[in-house]
């Protein structure tokens, strides 16, 4: 098998104070990503999405079943400096510029700095003028662009994205969508997703996954048709809104069924 | 605005308290061990007087000067090897309790015998200075939030790189702060040592004075002693802001 991704038969449980058998975020999940794939995994909230991420991203081990990217351990992976994350909180180290920022995945791996690469990066996402500026003197697109640009600068195997666009306002988000599809396609680096929004989900990826909510699983898998590079026109498009309609009754549905779910 | 009402309140303030310390003494209200304010400051500027606290209080903040330092420097590398070695922690948290509760009063006698007597204000304010260094900056430490934790492990970083990068810039508002706070404690701490025989020093000031029956030099010892410690406090407080604003 020569996935870039493969969960097989992963179950998550969590300890839970004062419950002797915790709390299952996920159970038997199974799912592989194809290198240079960008799936998307959509779900309510609680669904242990983001667990499924934090287990590629090497921040939890799996409670049964295995985690493989590129064939290895995530551990082996983060060690040898190959994965590119960016979440909703954009993590930015609030003390450095946007340059030093985007450097820090060279320092953290004991390379020297690539100024051709930062420079290179940040003309992609669209930053040319603020190297030096910090965090607090940017709005929330562009610190989640600077994000973005330090998960890229390693050009690492895999890119995790946990909701970068979550906190952003709606018209922000689609502008950082359209910007995320240039960038992606630039690269086109294999890519793991996670939203809450069909249309994010659906005008980025090449393959939708919708989870139910806790334990999470998964409901259905979509391959979106649209081909690329995708204008922004084609969230215009009948097809698209049939898809949008399709994934949100799938997720109305689930959505009922883990609202009696009490939340972690 | 509010900025200037602020410091006009707190000038006024401190005028009315100045004036109140002027009147109780003229009035000789509370006895002669209450000098009034002038009678201290004409005695402070006395030429003839001058080179005496000079020096006095040049030993003073040279023992705490070093007593700052090195308490400071011990704690903040303690701090950061109880973090990269979390098993040396509890055994370093209840040590620097135990040193932090017994007395500088009865530790001063064992540092003289220890080291010397020039030597012993430096230590006592040493003592002081590591314990609120070490804890600002254990918890200091513990400040990075769970995301910059994660997105560290996520990109590989090993121990000593998350301490560098992460972990010290995230606690250098906390050791600022600590800092601040130390100065007026390692100025104690150097006065009381110096209590144990020192050749020169506020603190053989002080004793002198109160032996002697000196009211008014004894008030201008602790005047000193009190505004040296509020210039440098307040300088501190200007570095601690400047560290929230850049780490915070």
């Amino acid at each position: 098998m020569d996935a870039a991704i493969a969960l097989e038969r992963v179950s998550k449980r969590f300890a839970l104070a004062g419950s002797a058998e915790g709390v299952l975020a996920l159970t038997d999940l199974t799912l592989s990503i194809a290198a240079g794939e960008f799936v998307a995994i959509l779900g309510p909230s609680g669904c242990g999405k983001s667990t499924l991420l934090r287990l590629v991203a090497s921040l939890e081990a799996p409670t049964e079943g295995q985690v493989r990217v590129n064939g290895d351990m995530p551990g082996l992976v983060s060690a040898r400096h190959a994965l590119g994350v960016a979440f909703q909180d954009h993590a930015l180290l609030p003390w450095l510029s946007v340059r030093d920022n985007i450097a820090l995945p060279f320092r953290i791996a004991g390379r020297g700095v690539d100024d051709a690469a930062i420079a290179r990066l940040i003309d992609l996402v669209g930053l040319k003028g603020f190297e030096a500026a910090r965090p607090k003197q940017l709005s929330g697109g562009m610190r989640q662009r600077v994000s973005i640009a330090r998960a890229l600068v390693l050009e690492p195997e895999v890119l995790l994205l946990d909701e970068p666009f979550g906190a952003l306002d709606a018209v922000t988000r689609r502008q950082m969508n359209v910007e995320l599809q240039r960038i992606w396609s630039a690269r086109r680096i294999t890519t793991l997703l996670i939203t809450h929004s069909v249309d994010e989900a659906l005008f980025l990826a090449d393959r939708v996954v919708v989870m139910s909510g806790r334990p999470g699983r998964i409901l259905r898998e979509v391959t979106v048709p649209f081909a690329r590079p995708r204008d922004p026109t084609v969230m215009r498009t009948e097809d698209f809104h049939r898809l949008v309609d399709d994934l949100t009754a799938a997720l109305d549905s689930n959505a009922s069924a883990s609202a009696e779910a009490p939340h972690r | 605005m509010n900025a200037l009402r602020t410091t006009a309140l707190g000038t006024l303030g401190i005028a009315l308290f100045l004036l109140a310390w002027e009147v109780v003494g003229r009035s000789g209200l509370l006895g002669i061990s209450w000098p009034a304010l002038s009678d201290v400051l004409a005695m402070l500027l006395d030429p003839a007087r001058l080179p005496m606290f000079r020096r006095a209080l040049g030993a003073t903040l040279e023992s705490t000067a070093w007593g700052y330092l090195w308490g400071a420097g011990v704690g903040l590398v303690l701090a950061a090897a109880t973090h990269l070695l979390p098993p040396l922690r509890p055994g370093a948290d209840r040590l620097a309790a135990v040193v932090n509760s017994v007395p500088s009063i009865a530790l001063g006698p064992i540092f003289l015998v220890l080291l010397s007597r020039e030597a012993t204000p430096a230590a006592v304010s040493s003592i002081h200075v590591f314990f609120i260094v070490f804890v600002s900056v254990s918890s200091g430490l513990q400040r990075a939030s769970m995301a910059h934790r994660d997105l560290f492990s996520a990109l590989g970083a090993g121990r000593t790189v998350r301490l560098a990068r992460l972990e010290l810039p995230a606690a250098l508002p906390a050791l600022a702060s600590g800092l601040r706070l130390a100065w007026p404690a390692a100025l104690i701490g150097a006065i009381i040592g110096e209590w144990f025989g020192a050749p020169r020093g506020i603190g053989i000031l002080i004793i002198n004075a109160m032996q002697n029956f000196q009211i008014v030099l004894l008030w201008c010892a602790v005047l000193l002693a009190v505004a040296s410690s509020l210039f440098f406090y307040g300088l501190l407080t200007l570095i601690e802001r400047a560290a929230y604003a850049r780490f915070g």
